[in-house]
């Protein structure tokens, strides 16, 4: 049993990651982005290319996939996002892009790498015995635990001890006033996705530490995080951190008593119980501050 | 000469049988998100269900006229039950409840027993078959009869949106409060344009096992709800005669560009062509969103994109 605690806590770290930076984007620019999961997915892709073709050791990969993330994320929003503010696009139709933007994504990647099972060249490393607690946990493990706490914590520092982190939290909690406030609003949609798209990347290049993955990983990871989000209250990414953890050790802790395939399913059920009784998630929502 | 046209007669046929299941598939999706503006990116669930249920109850002997109408009533029941909770909240919110459902769905039919699990279920009785006509000749009275049944559909929805009851639909698409204001149940009316679509898409589910003969998960992949959404912005938001206009569309670019996908070009394989071919439905989505997120047929004013 807690073995299956300690997997989710690795899962759930990377959950955290990659559904904070989608919460971000969310408090920030309105925008419920379902082509977040195929950033992760670009990040992991990124990543691979860099380690096989170039050799680079995976570590020296996570800065990579970061930048290569964030510089995905502001073309994206200089291509699609960008012009639909500008045309007064509301949020429904902004959805809809989103979802062509993954699906043209996703299939590139297929395209360039095709759809096989892939996995980083790494060393495998033993799993060791967590002191005198029946819990196996390799080195690894407890870099992607370390990696992913560094990263909030440079989102945290970030939102709250930095000019660009207050006038994001500015913009999150009243628009118009931030506007008229002076806030340079494109500056900060450009940081949001500087640090919401480099989240992304970086938590596919954890993810791929963890386990093998396809061109479908982003997709099938799509649902745990959103199921993050709404747990810990969609627009607050510390409610998405939350969020991440529980979702992350409730899928691994049910593979003790369901069969593996229905993990996915789990933090979905998990995510509809709790809108059924916090309709507006844990930590409630808009709070970035 | 005479062996290439009955091919070219046979493609005919597939090409109007499919598109016209899309159309239906479609004319379900309308009613939800152009005409009362409820955002179901889980549409292919529906779908999924219609087709099981009949068939599952055609396989243990139900005739099949009751089965096809199980897999509708099934279908509306399941969108009932995922309403409720979901239509108390914001739109996104809905859109990321089907789309779980729908994936959640296909996890499930994938992995229990009764559903044939990946294989799937195959070797069903299905309509007309037992005429004692060739293949050919049974494909054109299988289309007939889809035409005749997305004709019943299309125009069951016309009147349902052109009615008092449809009135109300598009109030709540265009200003929920105003609908509350007049003392309308938004929640109920809501609940039964949901369930009302998802019923459309369990007899396009159903008819579309019957066209396959042989279901599996594998058919009912997310990518089969983008392409109803594409169908629909393609055409015309809120209009039924934009979802003809966006499947004929649709499946013409398909079927111009699926010799090549089938045989690959040069050096290029045939899974990366299919690839390459959703990257370009991505893209034409997005460029629509941006453009004319009302579609060649819709109405700018019609549509609650300003929200």
């Amino acid at each position: 049993m807690l073995q299956f605690v300690a997997t989710g806590v690795v899962f759930g770290s990377i959950l955290a990651v990659t559904a904070s930076g989608l919460s971000l984007v969310y408090a920030i620019l309105k925008l419920t982005n379902f082509a977040h999961g195929d950033m992760v997915t670009f990040g992991a892709y990124v990543a691979l290319f860099l380690n096989l073709a170039l050799g680079l050791d995976v570590w020296w990969t996570l800065p990579l996939a970061f930048i290569a993330g964030a510089l995905l994320a502001v073309a994206l929003d200089g291509l699609v996002w960008a012009p639909m503010r500008r045309r007064g696009a509301g949020t429904v139709a902004m959805m809809i892009a989103s979802i062509g933007v993954a699906l043209a994504l996703r299939n590139a990647l297929v395209f360039l790498f095709g759809a096989d099972t892939t996995r980083f060249d790494m060393p495998v490393q033993p799993k060791v015995p967590l002191g005198s607690l029946p819990v196996m946990m390799s080195a690894d493990d407890w870099e992607v635990i370390v990696a992913a706490a560094v990263a909030i914590l440079g989102l945290h520092l970030l939102l709250t001890r930095t000019a660009i982190g207050r006038a994001m939290r500015a913009l999150s909690d009243n628009a118009a006033l931030a506007w008229v406030s002076g806030v340079d609003v494109d500056r900060v949609i450009r940081w949001t996705w500087i640090v919401g798209g480099g989240l992304a990347g970086a938590g596919g290049v954890l993810y791929g530490m963890t386990q093998p993955f396809n061109t479908n990983m982003g997709w099938f990871l799509l649902l745990p995080i959103f199921a993050a989000i709404i747990v810990g209250g969609i627009g607050n990414p510390y409610g998405a951190i939350l969020g991440g953890l529980l979702i992350g050790v409730a899928q691994e802790v049910s593979v003790a008593v369901l069969p593996t395939q229905y993990r996915l399913a789990v933090g979905f059920v998990v995510m509809i119980l709790v809108l059924l009784v916090y309709p507006r998630g844990l930590l409630g929502q808009r709070s970035l501050s | 000469m005479s062996g290439l046209l009955a091919g070219l007669v046979a493609y005919l046929a597939s090409f109007l049988t499919n598109a016209t299941l899309y159309v239906l598939f479609v004319v379900g999706l309308n009613l939800q998100y152009g005409t009362t503006g409820l955002v179901n990116f889980g549409h292919v669930a529906f779908l999924a269900i219609g087709a099981y249920t009949a068939v599952l109850l055609g396989v243990h002997g139900v005739p099949i006229l009751f089965a096809t109408a199980a897999g509708v009533a099934v279908s509306a029941v399941f969108g009932v039950l995922l309403a409720f909770p979901a239509l108390r909240l914001r739109d996104d919110y809905l859109a990321i409840v089907t789309i779980g459902f729908a994936e959640v769905l296909r996890t499930v039919v994938n992995n229990v027993q009764f559903t044939g699990g990946p294989q799937g279920i195959y070797g069903y009785a299905v309509p007309l078959r037992d005429l004692g006509l060739g293949y050919q000749a049974w494909q054109w009275l299988f289309l007939a009869l889809v035409v005749a049944l997305t004709a019943l559909a299309f125009a069951l929805t016309e009147y349902v949106v052109r009615s008092p009851y449809g009135r109300v639909l598009k109030a709540i698409r265009e200003d929920q409060e105003v609908a509350v204001a007049l003392g309308k149940n938004i929640v109920g009316y809501k609940v039964a344009s949901f369930a009302l679509g998802a019923g459309v898409a369990g007899l396009a589910g159903a008819l579309l096992a019957y066209y396959y003969g042989a279901i599996n998960p594998h058919n009912f992949e997310a990518i089969v709800t983008f392409e109803a959404w594409i169908i629909m912005v393609l055409g015309g938001t809120g209009r039924n005669w934009g979802a003809v206009l966006g499947a004929l569309i649709y499946f013409g670019l398909y079927s111009a560009t699926a010799r090549y996908a089938m045989s690959g070009v040069g050096a290029i394989a045939a899974d990366r062509l299919a690839a390459l071919r959703i990257v370009a439905i991505g893209v034409l989505l997005v460029v629509l969103m941006i453009y004319r997120p009302q579609g060649i047929l819709g109405r700018k004013e019609d549509l609650g994109l300003e929200r």
